[in-house]
């Protein structure tokens, strides 16, 4: 039988999602993590009891972490990773991730930028079937995405809400929704920009 | 030979067989100009791999005979004894793609072929950084490592070893060499001959690699061409101080004007230009330190632009000062640059009018209308990228996103990241315009900018962020400095210089009026219908050339 995912305690859960995702209100915390709202938000005011996330008011605010937050943050990630002994596991998900990250890249650029006789232009978006067939490849690529979100969640149990954030952006744009491809803060590229995040703090690789 | 060509003055295969790469340097070698000696594995051999899984019949006999007769071309010996020869191995479509493999640099070097490296030159610290070379691209391009990994680890162990230059290179050569062995299980082969057969196989393989596919799906490039793959003697621009490598235009891409424009490297290889993993200097400094290789790619331009009767761009490595062309090809400038270049080159007699009119896209027109930053007079430049999300912004510099949002409340600002991670999307979301110094224009910053409408410029490789600062060209600038960017063309400038949102030129004015003449229209529509207009009458003329 193989070991359940190793799944990871709330308070974690709502630190970390903080660390990917930047400045945040209560309503995008609640989205990352899958908590309902109440619960993520007596979270978050536990974690800034403790003096781990701040909420700073104004036009950009909202919840984010505190340099002790941080701190304690790459701490427990690393703990946990150790704990549940996937490391290999998760650095193997990550050199998938590597492949994949350009094309995401080129696709999310395809998306925005088309090529008109050698010139980069803005996508203006009134060439239906130009469309379509960006959204088309990038249902296929979520077919490979998904597998290797598959791979992380058996490794750590938290990459499972992924799955879920990865899928509904596809749904979405797919449905209409066309900002779900890269301009929403829920879009698909900005999900795949907070794995890549995460990816890089669970591993404790540094930016550059 | 049915699968392989030489690149010679006498090969006169076309662009589908040889790839765009292989066929131009088949131009170059015409026209005199410096190529350095090897051969071009075709498109139909690269078909017939895909198809069967293995080499076709002949192939290895007639690659035996092209690594021969290369041998006897340069006087060196393939993976030794004696003068080594090294190769490099390059991928070319006809059209080039994101996701193919790209290259493998100073490939034969063997651990003996090292050695005999460095007695030949003298030079260990030469032989060991072309080792290294070797090792990196083919464990990047043939094994697959992310640069990112092999980047970390050849940096790590480097630190490790301590002594001069040397020790850290042989340090960072068994970093990589473990790390090789760690993801494949066996060492990189240690035979030159296999390792070029290796690369063959990778570079045909790499037409189906999934970035590949969807590169060609959104472009509507046909699956079934495959790409060739141009094997050359390696000229090092790594060899001594007058060695380097470089690109450059023969005018100017972004202002068509009639000036050379590039990067170049000095004692380095072209693939630290390319990658943009490397603080390039202006072309026009090669005037001063290299001047006969300067002279020499003046000359080179001259003749390339004569031939085509067009702009060129031109990819070029010196060793030890003397000047080899590595990539050419024509044309490619666009928008006001396209406008530039076609009527000078009408006005110089190159072209006719009217070619001059269908050298430019109703297309490009359409957006000739973004802001830009005013070329003429005298820009004090702070660095330059990759113009990622066109328009111009200016506003105070901020090296943090929470410095950003609390600068905005004061008026406009700058957000300059060395790239940009989530954590920096509040600052984005309050920045009237980003600079980052690493990436491309597919980047998480570009693509970010760009949904949130805002000009940004990446990859601007010789800027530093520091905690309070930014730094570039020697100079430091402090937060809070005032700056403007142009996120099409890539300038960063310091100041409010001059923004133009019209082509103010009087080329395009003169251009319009030529197509007006063609067409017998008025003037009283669009810049890009004039041109149109004008088109619709030119294709139907018979022995036009359909262009650009």
């Amino acid at each position: 039988m193989p070991e359940s995912p190793y799944p990871t305690s709330t308070d974690v859960l709502v630190l970390h999602a903080l660390r990917c995702i930047g400045f945040a209100g209560l309503a995008r915390v609640a989205e990352a993590t899958g908590l309902p709202e109440s619960d993520a938000e007596s979270e978050l005011i536990d974690l800034a009891v403790a003096g781990l996330v701040t909420c700073v008011p104004g036009d950009f605010g909202g919840w984010g972490l505190t340099e002790a937050g941080r701190a304690a943050d790459a701490e427990w990630i690393r703990g946990e990773l150790e704990a549940a002994g996937t490391r290999t596991a998760v650095a193997g998900a990550y050199d998938d991730f590597l492949v994949l990250n350009p094309e995401l890249l080129d696709l999310c650029t395809a998306w925005q930028m088309r090529s008109a006789d050698g010139a980069a232009v803005p996508n203006d978006h009134t060439d239906p079937a130009y469309d379509a067939r960006v959204l088309d490849l990038f249902t296929d690529f979520h077919r490979r995405a998904d597998a290797v979100c598959a791979d992380l969640s058996a490794a750590m149990l938290r990459f499972q809400r992924y799955r879920v954030r990865f899928a509904t952006a596809l749904a979405r744009a797919r449905s209409g929704a066309v900002e779900y491809v890269t301009d929403n803060l829920d879009s698909y590229h900005i999900v795949w920009f907070q794995l890549h995040e995460d990816l890089l703090a669970t591993l404790g690789i540094p930016r550059d | 030979m049915t699968w392989i060509h030489p690149l010679s003055a006498e090969t006169e295969e076309t662009p589908s067989v040889l790839g765009g790469k292989g066929y131009g340097l088949v131009v170059l070698r015409r026209l005199g100009l410096p190529v350095p000696p090897g051969f071009v594995i075709s498109t139909g051999a690269c078909r017939a791999f895909l198809r069967d899984g293995r080499f076709p019949d002949g192939l290895d006999a007639e690659l035996a005979a092209a690594v021969s007769d290369l041998e006897t071309a340069t006087r060196r010996r393939f993976g030794g004894p004696g003068r080594p020869l090294a190769l490099s191995v390059r991928s070319g479509g006809s059209v080039s793609m994101p996701g193919m493999m790209n290259t493998v640099l100073d490939l034969g070097l063997t651990a003996e072929a090292t050695a005999e490296l460095a007695a030949e030159t003298g030079d260990v610290r030469f032989a060991l950084d072309s080792r290294l070379r070797f090792l990196s691209s083919f464990a990047s391009a043939v094994i697959g490592l992310a640069p990112e990994s092999l980047e970390a680890v050849a940096g790590e162990t480097a630190e490790r070893g301590s002594g001069g230059e040397e020790a850290h290179l042989a340090g960072a050569i068994r970093g990589v060499e473990a790390l090789i062995r760690e993801r494949t299980g066996g060492p990189v082969p240690d035979d030159a001959m296999r390792q070029l057969e290796l690369a063959v196989r990778a570079v045909f393989s790499s037409w189906n690699t999934p970035r590949a596919t969807t590169y060609r799906a959104l472009h509507a490039i046909p699956h079934d061409l495959g790409t060739a793959v141009t094997v050359q003697a390696m000229v090092f621009g790594n060899r001594d101080e007058h060695s380097g490598a470089g690109v450059a235009f023969s005018r100017n891409p972004d202002t068509g004007e009639r000036i050379p424009f590039g990067d170049v490297l000095f004692g380095r290889q072209g693939e630290d230009v390319v990658s943009g993993r490397s603080t390039t200097r202006p072309l026009a400094e090669l005037a001063e330190r290299e001047p006969a290789v300067w002279a020499g790619l003046l000359d080179a331009m001259g003749r390339i632009e004569e031939h085509h009767r067009d702009a060129c761009y031109v990819e070029f490595t010196f060793e030890a000062g003397r000047l080899w062309l590595l990539q050419t090809r024509p044309g490619g400038l666009v928008g006001r640059a396209a406008v530039r270049v076609a009527v000078d080159l009408a006005d110089e007699g190159v072209i006719s009018r009217r070619e001059a009119l269908l050298r430019v896209s109703p297309r490009h027109l359409r957006y000739a209308g973004t802001s830009r930053i005013e070329a003429a007079g005298t820009l004090d430049i702070l660095t330059r990228g990759l113009g990622a999300c066109p328009g111009v912004a200016t506003g105070r510099v901020a090296t943090t996103a929470d410095r950003a949002v609390r600068m905005a409340a004061g008026g406009p600002v700058i957000l300059v990241r060395p790239q940009t991670s989530p954590l920096d999307m509040h600052g984005l979301a309050a920045a009237a315009g980003v600079v980052t110094a690493r990436g491309g224009p597919a980047s998480h910053a570009a693509v970010v900018a760009r949904a949130m409408g805002k000009p940004a410029v990446v990859g601007a490789a010789d800027l530093t962020v520091d905690a309070a600062s930014v730094r570039a060209a020697g100079r430091v600038f402090p937060e809070g400095t005032f700056i403007t960017i142009d996120g099409t063309g890539g300038e960063v400038v310091v100041g409010s210089p001059r923004i133009t949102t019209a082509p103010a030129d009087s080329l395009l004015h003169r251009l319009l009026g030529w197509a007006d003449e063609i067409s017998g229209g008025g003037s009283n529509r669009d810049d890009a219908e004039r041109l149109a207009a004008a088109h619709a009458v030119l294709v139907k003329q018979p022995g036009t050339r359909q262009g650009p």
